[in-house]
């Protein structure tokens, strides 16, 4: 195989990759997985007793998980202008989430510190939170942007 | 970039729907092509020449800010 046919197979590759999607019924899949690990997360917090933290951590887990399946899904209309417009809501996604990455702490600690002296100490988003938040983001500029196409 | 679909629709009277389905896209993408609010891929705009039976540039045009 020479280089050229190398790089023409790798371009098919990645660009297979990049169009890759997960089937419309994924949307009611994450769906529902998202909704009942919040719903459980209330259960846990409000009606369970005893040491629940490792429960938690796995609710926190599966609904990043459905909301990603979520994001992956395909739309019921899929054609290039949906493709164009979930690339510009990742795109807002990321940006939105780094600039609450940076400031959102800064917020934390001045609200903690300013409703009672001597409030909590600074300390950084948890990879959750950041995720969660991006992920919220994509998917209501999302299906904001299309619903306004 | 400006352009006349919605005349060449009219000519063949077809509605947006039926144009979508014809070129395998979402009656909404159709109406914003008309509004001038998304500009289509070569693929797209050539799958709209063979339902009209134009070239592209008959009813595609640069407008003054492209």
């Amino acid at each position: 195989m020479n280089a050229r046919k190398y790089i023409e197979k790798e371009q098919k590759a990645m660009q297979k990759l990049m169009n890759f999607r997960l089937p419309r019924k994924f949307m009611y899949y994450g769906l529902t997985i998202a909704a009942l690990s919040i719903i459980m997360m209330f259960v846990r917090a409000f009606l369970l007793e005893g040491d629940t933290l490792m429960l938690k951590e796995v609710l926190k887990k599966t609904l990043l998980v459905g909301m990603l399946i979520m994001s992956l899904s395909e739309d019921k209309e899929e054609d290039e202008l949906t493709i164009k417009l979930r690339m510009q809501s990742y795109a807002w996604a990321f940006v939105i989430g780094v600039i609450y990455a940076l400031i959102m702490p800064y917020v934390e600690y001045g609200v903690s510190n300013a409703v009672n002296s001597g409030g909590e100490a600074y300390k950084d988003l948890g990879d959750f939170q950041v995720l969660l938040f991006m992920l919220m983001i994509q998917l209501m500029f999302y299906h904001t942007l299309k619903r306004y196409r | 970039m400006e352009n006349t679909i919605h005349v060449e629709r009219a000519i063949l009277k077809l509605t947006q729907d039926e144009l979508a389905k014809k070129i395998g896209v979402s009656r909404q993408t159709i109406n914003s092509i008309e509004a001038n609010r998304y500009v289509p891929s070569t693929v797209l705009a050539l799958k709209l020449a063979e339902v009209f039976g134009k070239s592209v540039n008959e009813f595609f045009s640069l407008s003054d800010d492209d």
